[in-house]
């Protein structure tokens, strides 16, 4: 058990250790919030047709809506660092690597505000 | 620390690379899946802010499509999305420490747990889908 642990840790700084734990732990976290999404979506949910209303009823309880905020940002957290992962591994120079990343926070930044955004408006909506 | 290139089509050859290189591939592929479903699905979403009507006409257009053809590829979306959940399993387990010595096991077992609730998921979701399609 201990040589396992060390042949995972063995080549890896500090920081690459954190990453890779958050990497993991949302991955975890999100097993969790995509059981409940796929199932509050597509089987308690009724037929596609009757979505608006489920999604309407959902985001108008203040528990829903933190729920599906937190999945948001943390699915989005999973996504996009993933695909920072493969970009890095075509070989980007260190140079490269750091506008890449600052491109995914950006993009990070935008896809979470903007999901928080809508599902406010729509939340705000229903219950006005 | 030696830096290694790997292209995306290099992810294909699986020739004499053994489970373990399948298992990262996939892996890889089904993620860059996900991320496009998952913006595809973030833009779908955009249409709640344009009202009811216009909201349901974009869900069922995207639930069924021509010829039912869309609900052909949700199908092979769930495949992706419980392959890459219990992959994503079997590697946080490994680097655990958990299975190693076991991991190609692990993998199978993970796997065929993962598509078994697949079908279930598939059944219960199927049911949904035959009750607002007048199929």
């Amino acid at each position: 058990m201990e040589d396992a642990r060390k042949r995972s840790y063995g080549t890896r700084d500090r920081f690459t250790t954190v990453k890779w734990f958050l990497q993991a732990s949302s991955g975890m976290f999100l097993v969790f919030f995509m059981a409940v999404h796929l199932y509050v979506a597509h089987i308690n949910g009724g037929s596609p047709i009757e979505l608006f209303d489920s999604i309407v009823r959902n985001l108008s309880n203040p528990w829903w809506l933190a729920f599906f905020l937190v999945f948001v940002w943390i699915i989005t957290y999973h996504a996009l660092n993933g695909v920072k992962g493969i970009v890095y591994d075509m070989g980007v120079s260190r140079r490269m690597k750091r506008y890449v990343s600052y491109t995914f926070i950006g993009i990070y930044l935008a896809t979470v505000v903007y999901g928080t955004i809508l599902a406010l408006i729509v939340a705000s909506t229903v219950s006005a | 620390m030696t830096e290694h290139k790997a292209s995306i089509i290099s992810w294909f050859r699986f020739d004499r690379k053994g489970l373990g290189f399948f298992a990262y591939s996939m892996h890889r592929f089904s993620g860059v899946v996900i991320v496009f479903y998952l913006y595809l699905h973030y833009a779908v979403l955009s249409n709640l802010l344009r009202g009811q009507a216009t909201f349901d006409a974009v869900v069922r257009a995207a639930a069924y499509g021509p010829y039912g053809i869309f609900i052909v590829m949700d199908v092979l979306l769930t495949v992706v999305i419980f392959y890459h959940g219990a992959n994503g399993v079997r590697l946080m387990l490994n680097e655990m420490g958990l299975g190693l010595a076991h991991h190609k096991a692990l993998f199978f077992v993970l796997e065929a747990g993962a598509m078994a609730l697949m079908l279930l998921f598939l059944y219960y979701a199927w049911q949904a889908v035959l009750s607002g399609s007048g199929l």
